[in-house]
């Protein structure tokens, strides 16, 4: 479309900084797509792409758009770069980081996700049975920022009897890593803490391993070696952030959309909990968790009339592109029986047996979230039970501030900062 | 799932195209235009390809591979 960006209100890249956009990024996302779908924002350095199938094929392209944000050849002090120490996300598109992704992954798809969805469950409800009595609830500090870190620390093998303390430094990390300041010196220390308890639990692994996904990690073996204790510490740390942080939001997004954006649908969700899927898969289109994701380009990428030059650095906003109207009608209503989204599991290859288009919330392609069979899981499961015990729930204010992030493009995560539900309790 | 021998197998009706062998397992599966698999490698006669193939028997969401 020549001349179309000359009919828009040029982007002022200082928004992408401003409260608006952390509140509310959909009215400049539809402006990009529309008026600036390769938008070289030279007041940060980076290009960013806003429609569905140009971050679809950015996703899928991962020889032109590298995950790489690690030199191999570079100085690398592990440990110091990332709150989490050295972790697979740091390794790019290495055969080292496929190999450690692999072997892990086995543990939250298919029969061994299978086998551990009992512990999830009574997860769930110990973590339910601490509030109901109350009648009310701040979801988010009492069972989302609670549940996925216990689930997690289960399947890792760590002790139960500490989990409360896991769940300390689990929040102090996260908080580290979305406010930085001094949540980042006190997430540091709360890594460090947690890295001198887990030592000794590495020790008696790799003497007498188990069953669970510390040894499995422990004593994996790549051309005859293991992965170093800082390596192990710096993968547990990650599987803590990944694995609980983007489900806990998962659910209280999940549930702010019920309460606040379409109460009028709550009641059929309530009246048939199968449906709790259905809200999973939309949530993730309509404001996912996760709203940004970074590439470098390994080459020149000619792209509607504009070329991203070799070497840059690349936004994918999938926020952006799971509104684009070019494939989502009515992009901005939270339609639960949306007919032209694929509502069931997702897929990293994008492509579905009844031919519509997914969601890009978990990504596409190899860097597709690995844990996205058990986030949708642990998801339905903790929402229906939380539905089936807090009966009659409903807002306790009538009026909510909105799903908002620290920041978009530092990876941010998008989530509702609380949420007061009232309730009359139920019983299993 | 069955893991008695060192042939590798594909049943393709079970298939759902999720992609999760040929973007993981690239020593022994290559992706096609119609999304499904395509075997590089048969008959598995060494530790590195057996391990992979169970890794991609473990992810594999429709359980759609196997090793016979």
């Amino acid at each position: 479309m020549p001349g179309a960006a000359t009919l828009s209100r040029p982007v002022d890249p200082r928004e992408f900084d401003g409260p608006d956009f952390q509140r509310d990024p959909f009215p400049l996302y539809r402006r990009l797509r529309d008026h600036h779908p390769v938008f070289h924002d030279r007041f940060h350095n980076r290009w960013i792409l806003s429609r569905y199938h140009d971050i679809e094929a950015a996703f899928q392209d991962n020889q032109s758009f590298d995950r790489a944000v690690y030199d191999p050849d570079g100085p690398y002090e592990f440990g110091r770069r990332h709150i989490f120490g050295p972790n697979i996300l740091e390794y790019g598109n290495s055969p080292q980081h496929r190999w450690m992704r692999n072997v892990v992954a086995g543990q939250f798809v298919g029969e061994r996700l299978d086998a551990f969805l009992p512990i999830i469950d009574m997860i769930a409800r110990e973590v339910i049975d601490t509030f109901i009595a109350d009648g009310e609830v701040e979801l988010v500090s009492q069972f989302s920022s609670q549940f996925p870190i216990r689930v997690i620390s289960n399947m890792l093998g760590l002790p139960r009897e500490d989990e409360a303390i896991f769940v300390g430094w689990y929040q102090a990390l996260i908080a580290g890593l979305g406010f930085g300041g001094e949540y980042l010196a006190r997430g540091l220390a709360a890594r460090n803490e947690m890295w001198d308890y887990i030592d000794p639990l590495i020790e008696k692994r790799r003497v007498a391993p188990g069953q669970d996904l510390l040894s499995r990690i422990t004593v994996a073996e790549l051309d005859g070696k293991r992965l170093d204790k800082l390596e192990i510490k710096g993968f547990v740390a990650l599987l803590l952030a990944a694995g609980g942080d983007t489900t806990d939001k998962a659910i209280a997004n999940m549930w702010h959309h019920m309460l606040y954006t379409r109460p009028d649908v709550f009641p059929e969700v309530l009246a048939d909990p199968a449906l709790w899927e259905n809200v999973f898969t939309e949530m993730m289109r309509y404001d996912a968790v996760v709203h940004a994701q970074f590439r470098q380009t390994t080459r020149e990428i000619p792209l509607h009339g504009e070329v991203i030059p070799r070497g840059a650095g690349v936004i994918l906003y999938l926020g952006a592109g799971n509104r684009d109207e070019r494939v989502f009608a009515d992009p901005d209503v939270f339609d639960i029986h949306r007919a032209d989204l694929h509502m069931g599991r997702e897929n990293r290859s994008g492509k579905y047996k009844d031919g519509k288009p997914g969601h890009l919330g978990f990504g596409m392609g190899p860097h597709f979230c690995m844990g996205y069979a058990m986030a949708r899981q642990e998801a339905s499961i903790a929402c229906g039970h939380l539905a089936r015990m807090l009966q009659n729930a409903r807002p306790k204010f009538p009026t909510h501030e909105g799903i908002t992030s620290p920041s978009i493009d530092s990876g941010g995560f998008r989530s509702p900062p609380q949420l007061w539900i009232t309730f009359e309790p139920g019983s299993w | 799932m069955s893991e008695s021998g060192h042939k590798l197998r594909v049943d393709f009706q079970k298939c759902i195209k999720a992609g999760e062998c040929y973007y993981n397992h690239l020593d022994l599966f290559a992706s096609t235009n119609s999304g499904f698999p395509a075997l590089k490698v048969r008959d598995l006669d060494n530790a590195t390809h057996l391990r992979e193939a169970r890794e991609a028997i473990e992810v594999c969401p429709s359980g759609a591979i196997s090793l016979g």
